[in-house]
C-alpha cells in the first residue's frame, strides 16, 4: 500500500517535472527552425560551440562586460555576480533548473546581454549552442 | 577665610548643586557627541538633550520652589544694584553677594535661555531632517536645515558663554578668596559682612512636594506628547506602492533606489537611455519602460522630503543620474577610505544598503548606519 501512495505520488508530480522544462523545449525547437532558415547547412547545437561562446573574450561589445563569465563566473555551474554586486544563480540547467523555462525571460537577457558582451544580437544558432551547452552541465 | 568668628552658611542646597554639574558634564557630553562623534552616535546625542530638557525644567521649578539662593526672587536684581555691582568690580572691591551675584544671575538666565533654544531648535532640525523625534510629523526639511544652522551657532555661542561663567567664577574666587567651585561643591559660603541679604537666611525651606508634583505633571506631559507625537507619521513621506516591474526588472541587477534619490529630470535620462545603463544594455520592452518610468516620475525627489531627497536634487550634469556623483554625496562620503567601496560587503558605491540599512526606504537615517568596521576618518 505504502509503494502505491508513493508510486501514486510521483506519478503526480512527473506532469510538474515535464511541464517545468517543456518550455525550454518549445524554444530550442523554435530556435533549430530559425537556425535552419538562417543557415542552409546547420546540423544541430553543439555543446562544444555553446562553450566557446560562455568563455570568450570579446571586444567587440561593452568595455565593462567582455565576457559572459564577467558576471557568471568562470564556471556554470558556480554562482555569478553581477556588477551592482547581486547574486546570480548558476547558469546550468542541473543547478538551477529554472533556467530557459520563462520565454520573455530568454529573449530578454539575450538580447541585452549578447548586446552588452558582443555589441550585437546573437544569431539563433548562438543561442541555442548556449543553451545546449548549460543543459549539458 | 579662616576666620573662624564667620560662619559658614549653607548657600546652594543639594538639588541644585546636583544639577550644576550633572548639566556640566550632559552639556560637556552633548557637546562632544555634536561635534566629534560620527553620524551613527545621533541617538547617544538626542537621549544626552532629552535628559538635559529635564534637568532645564527642574531648574525653573526649583526657581520657584526651592531654597533662598535657588529661588529667581533671590538674584533679580535691579539695574541700580547691577551698575553698582559693575562700579565694584571696576574699582577692585565688588560687592559681596552672598548668592548669584548680578553679572552671575544674568549669566544664570541667558544659560538656561541658549540651552532651551539649542534644544528647541534641536528638535525642529532632527524633526526636519532625519524626519525623527517629536516634530517629524510637523517639520519640512528646509525648516530643519535652518534649525540645524542656529542648533550650531547657538552651541558655538554656548561655549563662548560657558568660558565667560568660568572666567567670572575665577576672578570672583580670586577678588573675594572664597572659591565658588568648592561652594558649588559643599554648598557652603562665609556670611561675611557687607552680605546681600534680602533674603533672610534660611528663612525660605524648599518645598519638595510641589517641585514633585510638578515634576511628574510636566514628565507626564512631555513624555507622553513623545511618544504620542513621535509615532506620528513623518511630512512628507508619502507611501508608495509596491510596483512589481520596478521591483522585479530594477532589482534583477542592482539593489532597488528609492524613486526619491533622483529629480524626474534624471529618471527621465536615466529611462531613455536605458541601453547603455552604467556600461550595460538594461534596456526593457516599451511598456514596461513606460510603467517604470511613470512611477519613478511620481515619487521623484521633488515628491518626497527626506534629507536624501532634498539633498541628491542637485546632481552633476556630466552624470545626471548617478547617485555616487552627486555633490552631496561626494561631500558625506569623503572621509571614507575608498577602498573600503572595494571590499566584500560593500562592492562598490552603489550598494547603499551595504552600510545604510534603511537604503530601500529611501530613509538614511543616520542611526541606521550599519557598516562600521572601518573608522569614518
Amino acid at each position: 500500500m505504502r509503494n502505491i501512495i508513493i508510486i501514486l505520488i510521483f506519478l503526480l508530480l512527473f506532469p510538474l517535472t515535464a511541464s517545468i522544462s517543456a518550455p525550454r523545449d518549445d524554444y530550442l525547437g523554435q530556435l533549430e527552425k530559425m537556425a535552419k532558415q538562417f543557415d542552409d547547412s546547420f546540423s544541430g547545437f553543439s555543446v562544444e560551440r555553446g562553450k566557446e561562446l560562455y568563455f570568450r573574450k570579446s571586444t567587440t561589445g561593452k568595455a565593462e562586460t567582455p565576457s559572459c563569465t564577467t558576471c557568471h563566473s568562470d564556471s556554470p555551474l558556480k554562482a555569478g555576480q553581477t556588477r551592482a554586486g547581486k547574486p546570480i544563480d548558476p547558469m546550468a540547467v542541473s543547478k538551477t533548473p529554472s533556467r530557459f523555462t520563462d520565454i520573455e525571460k530568454i529573449e530578454k537577457w539575450f538580447r541585452r546581454n549578447c548586446k552588452s558582451v558582443l555589441g550585437r544580437e546573437c544569431t539563433p544558432i548562438e543561442k541555442g549552442d548556449f543553451i545546449t551547452f548549460l543543459m549539458s552541465q | 577665610m579662616k576666620n573662624k568668628n564667620i560662619k559658614q552658611i549653607k548657600v546652594w542646597d543639594l538639588p541644585i548643586r546636583i544639577f550644576h554639574w550633572a548639566l556640566l558634564v550632559l552639556i560637556l557630553a552633548a557637546l562632544l557627541s555634536g561635534f566629534f562623534a560620527p553620524e551613527w552616535w545621533l541617538n547617544y546625542h538626542i537621549w544626552i538633550g532629552y535628559v538635559i530638557i529635564g534637568l532645564v525644567i527642574f531648574r525653573l521649578i526649583w526657581g520657584f520652589f526651592g531654597s533662598s539662593y535657588s529661588r529667581f526672587v533671590s538674584f533679580i536684581f535691579s539695574p541700580k544694584i547691577l551698575l553698582e555691582h559693575i562700579k565694584g568690580i571696576n574699582s577692585n572691591q565688588p560687592i559681596y553677594f552672598l548668592g548669584h551675584n548680578p553679572l552671575g544671575a544674568l549669566m544664570v538666565f541667558a544659560l538656561l535661555f541658549v540651552i532651551s533654544a539649542i534644544i528647541i531648535s534641536g528638535l525642529i532640525n532632527l524633526g526636519g531632517i532625519e524626519n525623527q523625534g517629536p516634530f517629524a510629523f510637523l517639520i519640512d526639511y528646509a525648516t530643519g536645515f535652518i534649525a540645524g544652522k542656529w542648533h550650531i551657532f547657538l552651541a558655538y555661542l554656548l561655549i563662548i558663554m560657558i568660558f565667560l561663567h568660568i572666567l567670572g567664577v575665577i576672578f570672583e574666587s580670586k577678588i573675594s578668596r572664597i572659591s565658588l567651585v568648592r561652594a558649588m561643591i559643599n554648598g557652603k559660603k562665609p556670611n561675611l559682612a557687607n552680605l546681600d541679604n534680602k533674603i533672610a537666611i534660611g528663612l525660605i525651606k524648599p518645598q519638595i512636594l510641589p517641585t514633585i508634583s510638578i515634576m511628574a505633571i510636566f514628565a507626564i506631559i512631555f513624555i507622553g506628547g513623545y511618544f504620542l507625537l513621535s509615532r506620528q507619521a513623518p511630512s512628507g513621506f508619502i507611501l508608495m506602492e509596491v510596483n512589481e516591474d520596478f521591483q522585479s526588472e530594477c532589482a534583477d541587477c542592482h539593489e532597488l533606489y528609492s524613486p526619491s534619490l533622483l529629480p524626474a529630470s534624471s529618471w527621465e535620462k536615466m529611462m531613455n537611455e536605458l541601453d547603455n545603463h552604467f556600461g550595460e544594455d538594461a534596456s526593457l520592452d516599451i511598456e514596461t519602460t513606460k510603467n517604470i518610468a511613470a512611477y519613478l516620475r511620481k515619487y521623484s525627489a521633488e515628491n518626497w522630503d527626506s534629507e536624501a531627497s532634498n539633498n541628491f536634487m542637485i546632481v552633476d550634469n556630466k552624470a545626471p543620474y548617478k547617485i555616487s556623483e552627486t555633490p552631496f554625496w561626494k561631500e558625506r562620503h569623503k572621509n571614507i577610505d575608498e577602498n573600503l567601496f572595494k571590499t566584500k560587503p560593500v562592492k562598490g558605491k552603489g550598494n547603499c544598503s551595504a552600510c545604510h540599512a534603511d537604503a530601500e526606504l529611501g530613509y538614511f537615517h543616520d542611526k541606521n548606519i550599519k557598516f562600521r568596521n572601518k573608522p569614518v576618518k
